[in-house]
């Protein structure tokens, strides 16, 4: 299996004049391979969006590195840009544009060849069964519908590696299935598909390989049932309590250490 | 590039809310123009007929001995003696000839007054129908055809020539810059809030910059879709308040009983007054845009890109409003100032006083202005926390962060 994603010793630090410095990620090593989904698993404000958002190429680390199908996100951030496709957290979309318009010049910007274009957004649009709603402006779509779209958008210029915060997030179970069933065609076509979540069974459900992520540090990551083992517990959220807990420990002894001193 | 202005543009364009606060503007306005105008005219005529006006008589015949005792008969009307040489913009002369035992008159006013315009019209009436009974008297004495006889006498003379058209025009030239530019100011202040904090707070900004399109692109399509907005509503602002004074001021020079019909549209609507008014259109909206978009670009939510956007809001119409209105001579420190300069020079092309000194100095900084922006706003704009709305929205908060990160050091 090919590496299409190498995060080594990431950290991104905030300065907040209320809490003071912020380690949003903290030294985070991890490494995702084609044809994988790997699921960063936090609570909120675990780091998993600055984290996200540092692969996409939207905040450069303070320090580390992350390299994406073989480039650099620091000093080849536009050969990085060709080869992710985005979702952020919300839908964003342009209210006052319809799917259609949204897809087709998305396409566009990312050079998607003329002549095949409009095969491919209609291929699209069917695909992710929008037919109905295509040429609705978006600001009158449901969140579900507003998702499908934004899945459709980030996929149109077919790039190996796809970078999604919180795909199914506010979703009901049918729309979030829908989703989900993407999710594994994109990984059958032999993409690499990074996404975070806060919701366990969906991580377990969906990733080959999961990372867990707390205040900024990855606490774990393995396939489910590597954790399993480690932990030794069966439930993923568990397992999930028992790394917050092993971590909260030993900062405890840490901080012990610090006082014997 | 095109694509992004393509979207940017369609988004901006069917936000109706927008383009309904745009439309308010004129509609607002329009009426507050007309009502200031009749006003303003109102008093100027009231006013005119209570001033008490000097008629300088000259004749040379001796007949007509009863022509002045007609015309004492109007209001505030003073005779003396006294002939027309040169322009006066204080009196109005008042020469009778003879001809073929007609009177014929010259009078000789300086129309730019309204008094005495006003006052002219009178005397202009009492003088034909002084005509008309010595043409009666003739006839009845001589038993002439009435017909024969020319049924008016009386030459006319504006000693200030086209002064009525340049008083149009010294109007025109100051409102019609001054409303366009502001209309140019609400539209591309509401498209930047949309377009830069629109865009972080809707989390559109992060889908655009993760696209494999330099940063500097998506920038200046911001710029430009802003920009083209704001021409489109100068433009449109600009066609119809030249149309409306236009047929304000044919309304009210009717009044004042002095036909314009020797003003053509061709006088004030030629093709160079056109273009020229629309390329400092167009390098005021785009000088503005870039102001705007970088002000509002520091906020990641709407509102507070409205806060960020009103104190230069106010500096740049306080401009205009202030300078310009006291009509100034153009000199290099006018042209040196963004937006009024343009305003300026627009001022100057309508009323066909094309002074081309100023025009290229016009040009000359607003093509520094823009470089400088160019070269030294846009790198800070393309900070990835200034782009991104990021880590805190305020500029002032900010502001205290960079304080913090100082105080850590
Ligand atoms: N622009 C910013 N400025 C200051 N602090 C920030 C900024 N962005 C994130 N943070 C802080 O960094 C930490 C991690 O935030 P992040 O958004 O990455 O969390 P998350 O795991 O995505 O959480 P959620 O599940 O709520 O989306 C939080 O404490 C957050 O307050
Ligand atoms: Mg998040």
């Amino acid at each position: 299996m090919e590496t299409k994603v190498k995060i080594e010793n990431l950290s991104k630090h905030f300065s907040d004049p209320q809490r003071g410095l912020v380690k949003a990620v903290d030294n985070v090593s991890l490494e995702a391979f084609s044809g994988e989904i790997f699921g960063l698993l936090g609570p909120n404000g675990a780091g998993k969006t600055t984290t996200l958002r540092m692969m996409a190429t939207l905040m450069r680390p303070d320090s580390g590195s992350i390299s994406i199908a073989g480039y650099d996100t620091v000093s080849e951030p536009q050969k990085v840009r060709r080869s992710i496709g985005y979702l952020s957290s919300t839908t964003a979309l342009y209210p006052r544009l319809s799917p259609r318009e949204i897809i087709s010049y998305f396409a566009q910007l990312n050079d998607y060849p003329s002549t095949e274009l409009v095969t491919r957004v209609e291929k699209l649009i069917s695909h992710f069964g929008i037919q109905d709603y295509a040429d609705t402006y978006s600001e009158k779509l449901s969140t579900g519908m507003k998702q499908l779209t934004s899945i459709a958008r980030t996929v149109v210029h077919d790039p190996p590696v796809l970078i999604l915060d919180e795909p199914s997030t506010g979703l009901d179970v049918i729309v979030a299935q829908k989703i989900h069933h993407h999710i594994f065609e994109l990984k059958n076509e032999g993409k690499t598909i990074i996404f975070s979540s806060h919701n366990m069974g969906e991580v377990e459900k969906l990733c080959d390989r999961i990372g867990i992520i707390n205040k900024g540090k990855l606490l774990a990551a393995g396939t489910p049932d590597e954790l399993r083992e480690i932990s030794k517990k069966h439930y993923m959220e568990d397992v999930f309590v028992f790394f917050v807990r092993e971590y909260e420990k030993e900062i405890g002894y840490e901080k012990k250490e610090a006082a014997c001193i | 590039m095109k694509t992004l202005v393509i979207i940017f543009l369609k988004d901006l364009l069917r936000n109706k809310m927008l383009g309904l606060m745009v439309l308010l503007v004129p509609l607002i306005f329009y009426p507050l123009i007309y009502w200031g105008i009749t006003q303003f005219m109102l008093l100027r005529t009231a006013f005119s007929e209570n001033t008490v006006i000097t008629v300088k008589y000259h004749s040379e015949t001796s007949e007509f001995g009863d022509l002045k005792d007609s015309l004492s008969a109007i209001n505030n009307l003073i005779i003396e003696p006294g002939f027309f040489k040169q322009a006066d913009t204080d009196n109005i002369y008042l020469t009778v000839r003879s001809q073929q035992g007609l009177p014929y008159f010259e009078v000789y006013v300086d129309s730019s007054n309204s008094s005495l315009l006003s006052m002219s019209a009178q005397i202009e009436k009492s003088l034909s129908k002084y005509y008309r009974s010595s043409v009666d008297r003739i006839v009845k004495e001589n038993d002439y055809t009435p017909e024969y006889f020319q049924v008016y006498n009386i030459e006319m003379n504006d000693t200030e020539g086209d002064e009525s058209v340049v008083v149009i025009l010294k109007i025109l030239s100051l409102l019609v810059p001054l409303f366009s530019i502001m209309s140019i100011l609400g539209s591309c202040v509401a498209a930047s809030v949309e377009l830069a904090s629109g865009h972080s707070e809707d989390k559109t900004s992060e889908t655009t910059l993760t696209l494999p399109v330099e940063r500097k692109v998506i920038m200046i399509s911001k710029f430009i879709s802003v920009s083209i907005y704001g021409i489109l509503a100068g433009s449109l602002n600009f066609i119809f308040l030249t149309v409306f004074m236009m047929q304000i001021f044919r309304s009210f020079m009717g009044i004042i009983d002095q036909g314009i019909e020797g003003i053509g549209w061709s006088k004030i609507i030629s093709f160079n007054t056109l273009f020229f008014s629309f390329v400092s259109l167009c390098l005021t909206a785009f000088f503005i845009s870039l102001i705007f978009v970088t002000a509002a670009g520091f906020a990641s939510k709407r509102k507070e890109g409205s806060v960020l956007v009103s104190p230069f809001m106010a500096a740049v119409t306080y401009i205009p409003l202030v300078i310009v209105i006291p009509a100034l001579e153009p000199g290099i420190l006018i042209s040196a100032v963004p937006v009024l300069n343009v305003a300026f020079a627009m001022k100057l092309i309508i009323s066909g006083d094309i002074n081309t000194l100023f025009i290229i100095q016009t040009a000359i900084f607003s093509f520094l202005w823009t470089f400088t922006a160019y070269r030294y706003i846009l790198p800070f704009l393309l900070d990835e926390e200034v782009l991104m709305g990021y880590s805190d929205t305020s500029l002032a908060k900010k502001i205290k962060g960079k304080l913090f990160k100082w105080k850590l050091k």
